[in-house]
């Protein structure tokens, strides 16, 4: 497949010393969806800024479509299309007007302004609102309103900042199903999230950013083999911190244990005890000996492949953030609840 | 190119009429303030135009008539200076990222604000000559100088509202933004010859007075007001509104490509 988007040790360096983005280098290819994963601060929102040329990047050589970002901006413009994280659509205009007005920006004819705006309406399930103000919208509808307005130009990449951040789950679901038709229909989207859930879902590649560098690169699934080892939850009465305790050390020394989590953290975050484990499903037999063995009870045991969770764990030493799954109205700011199915 | 960037101005300069539309409040909200003055100050100071030589100096005995040229700059500098406010809104919720990922001119993204503006202050300049004439001010060179006094406030206006833009480009700030543009109107408005005819003025406000741009503008309303037309007069205020247009919107202009880039 041919690269779309070709990055090359890109860096960025505000003021003197703070260096967001940190020599970077990636490449998207034609055609799919491709996930920035990172940390609050990590450099995602730096990094689809200088793609977008919303921001200068300090060095470094960026292409898409094979038209130098630096050279001829301009010319990137036309071919791209960016939903920001804030929500860029004016609240005192219709639906419609937002996109006509994203039209006029495009220097698109009348006639063809209209029919196409139609169609996005159309597609992102507005159309019975197209004469309403966005300001009266819910913040899926005004986020699936923005999407629409990125996309009238028909563009070869479509950048999304933190497409789903401050959205209830069903908004979410909706905005994973539209990029997901839209990417079908052949527009390279490229996203960056600190959802795992969504990178998970969405991207067909990922990388994984950390402090401004790239700690790991390849499809989910890659990734996830990364860990070579499954992993075995286990839940206790009452979120018992001892009793998760004494498991722990019940459990260490099995042969087949790689790693056992931490207790405070597994509980605090209503995870449980993780086991990582080569080839689990034989072991679990070995496990519930143990366990019965030092007198702890348990509630409830499961096996899993490795999430994209436990890999960024282990490459960055960090947990990333769980989508809520209460509905805030500023998810930005809110990192708290549970871990989502 | 050219035409790519008159459709680019002519669709920003759209979104904010139907903004104003949507919310019209905003064309009455900085009315208030010269109205008070216009209806109150008036009333109060209407010795002034018995002073002796008043008439003689201004061409017209009655205050209100000669302060009108003062009621119709606070209104347009008033307005003007808001201008930033609607660029801080758009830096701050996003939609002036959709706009620089747009492949326009930067400058549209300003030409189309200001235009709009200028209609803003038509309208407004306009109720005030209406509740002028209402309350018994007489426009001496009638229709033809109401269009021109309508077209130098909207000029006026649209140098005006650089201050505004580049202040707002500065401090991404809009409480700033309004207090310098409330800091500036009404020290140049006292310091100019639209509240007084320049002879009447104390000596050091004189020599202040005479590099104000806000007295050569002010001089050409109260003749197209009080006496008719003196071009010279008239040349003047354009020169000083050009002079102010070209300095403020080159700053505006070059800050926004600093911003933005």
């Amino acid at each position: 497949m041919d690269d779309i988007i070709v990055v090359k040790d890109l860096r960025k360096v505000y003021g003197k010393d703070v260096t967001a983005v940190d020599g970077i280098s990636f490449s998207v290819r034609k055609g799919e969806i491709f996930g920035f994963l990172g940390p609050n601060g990590a450099g995602k929102s730096t990094t689809i800024k200088i793609l977008t040329t919303l921001v200068s990047k300090t060095s470094g050589q960026v292409t898409i479509d094979d038209i130098d970002l630096e050279k001829n901006p301009k010319a990137v413009r036309r071919i791209i299309g960016y939903a920001s994280q804030e929500v860029g659509v004016d609240d005192d205009l219709t639906a419609r007007e937002n996109l006509l007005l994203q039209c006029g920006f495009h220097h698109m004819p009348r006639d063809k302004a209209r029919k196409k705006v139609e169609e996005l309406l159309d597609t992102v399930g507005l159309k019975d609102a197209g004469n309403r103000r966005s300001g009266t919208f819910s913040g899926g509808m005004r986020k699936r309103l923005d999407l629409a307005s990125s996309l009238v130009s028909d563009p070869l990449v479509l950048f999304l900042d933190e497409p789903t951040t401050g959205l209830d789950p069903q908004s979410r679901q909706s905005v994973w199903e539209y990029v997901r038709s839209l990417n079908r229909q052949g527009t390279t989207i490229f996203l960056t999230t600190q959802y795992m859930e969504e990178a998970d879902r969405l991207a067909d590649r990922l990388c994984i950013i950390d402090q401004g560098k790239i700690v790991a690169e390849g499809t989910p699934k890659d990734l996830k083999a990364k860990i070579g080892a499954d992993i075995i939850s286990l839940k206790f009465k009452d979120d018992d911190l001892a009793m998760c305790r004494m498991g722990a050390e019940a459990v260490r020394n099995l042969p087949g244990v790689k790693e056992v989590g931490d207790c405070e953290v597994g509980i605090a975050s209503g995870s449980g005890l993780m086991i990582m484990a080569q080839n689990g499903a034989a072991i679990i037999p070995q496990v519930v000996r143990a366990l019965d063995g030092a007198g702890v009870s348990i509630e409830q045991l499961s096996l899993s492949a490795p999430s994209l969770d436990e890999v960024f764990l282990k490459l960055t030493g960090k947990k990333l953030k769980v989508i809520e799954t209460k509905v805030s109205t500023r998810g930005r700011f809110g990192g708290r609840g549970r871990r989502g199915p | 190119m050219i035409l790519e960037s008159v459709s680019e101005i002519a669709a920003i300069f759209g979104r904010w009429n139907t903004k104003l539309v949507r919310r019209p409040i905003f064309i009455f909200f900085s009315l208030i303030q010269p109205l008070v003055w216009f209806l109150l100050f008036t009333q109060a100071f209407s010795a002034i135009g018995s002073i002796p030589g008043f008439d003689l100096i201004t061409g017209t005995s009655s205050y209100i008539t000669f302060f009108t040229a003062a009621v119709i700059i606070q209104t347009v500098a008033s307005s003007a200076l808001q201008a930033g406010i609607g660029i801080v809104n758009d830096l701050d919720n996003g939609f002036m990222d959709k706009m620089k990922v747009a492949p326009i001119n930067k400058s549209s993204i300003l030409f189309g604000k200001v235009f709009s503006d200028a209609i803003t202050i038509v309208v407004q300049v306009f109720i005030i000559l209406v509740i002028g004439m209402l309350v018994g001010v007489k426009i001496a060179t009638g229709l033809p100088g109401v269009v021109l006094i309508l077209l130098l406030s909207a000029l006026f206006g649209i140098a005006w509202s650089g201050i505004s833009i580049f202040v707002a480009l500065t401090t991404k700030n809009s409480e700033t933004t309004l207090l310098i543009g409330l800091l500036t109107t009404f020290p140049l408005l006292f310091l100019s010859a639209a509240v007084m005819p320049l002879r009447l003025l104390p000596d050091w406000v004189q020599k202040v007075a005479e590099v104000n741009p806000f007295t050569y503008i002010a001089q050409a309303f109260q003749e197209l007001i009080i006496r008719g037309y003196n071009w010279e007069i008239i040349g003047q205020a354009f020169l000083a509104i050009i002079i102010i247009g070209v300095i403020t919107l080159a700053a505006s202009t070059a800050m926004f490509r600093r911003t933005v880039s």
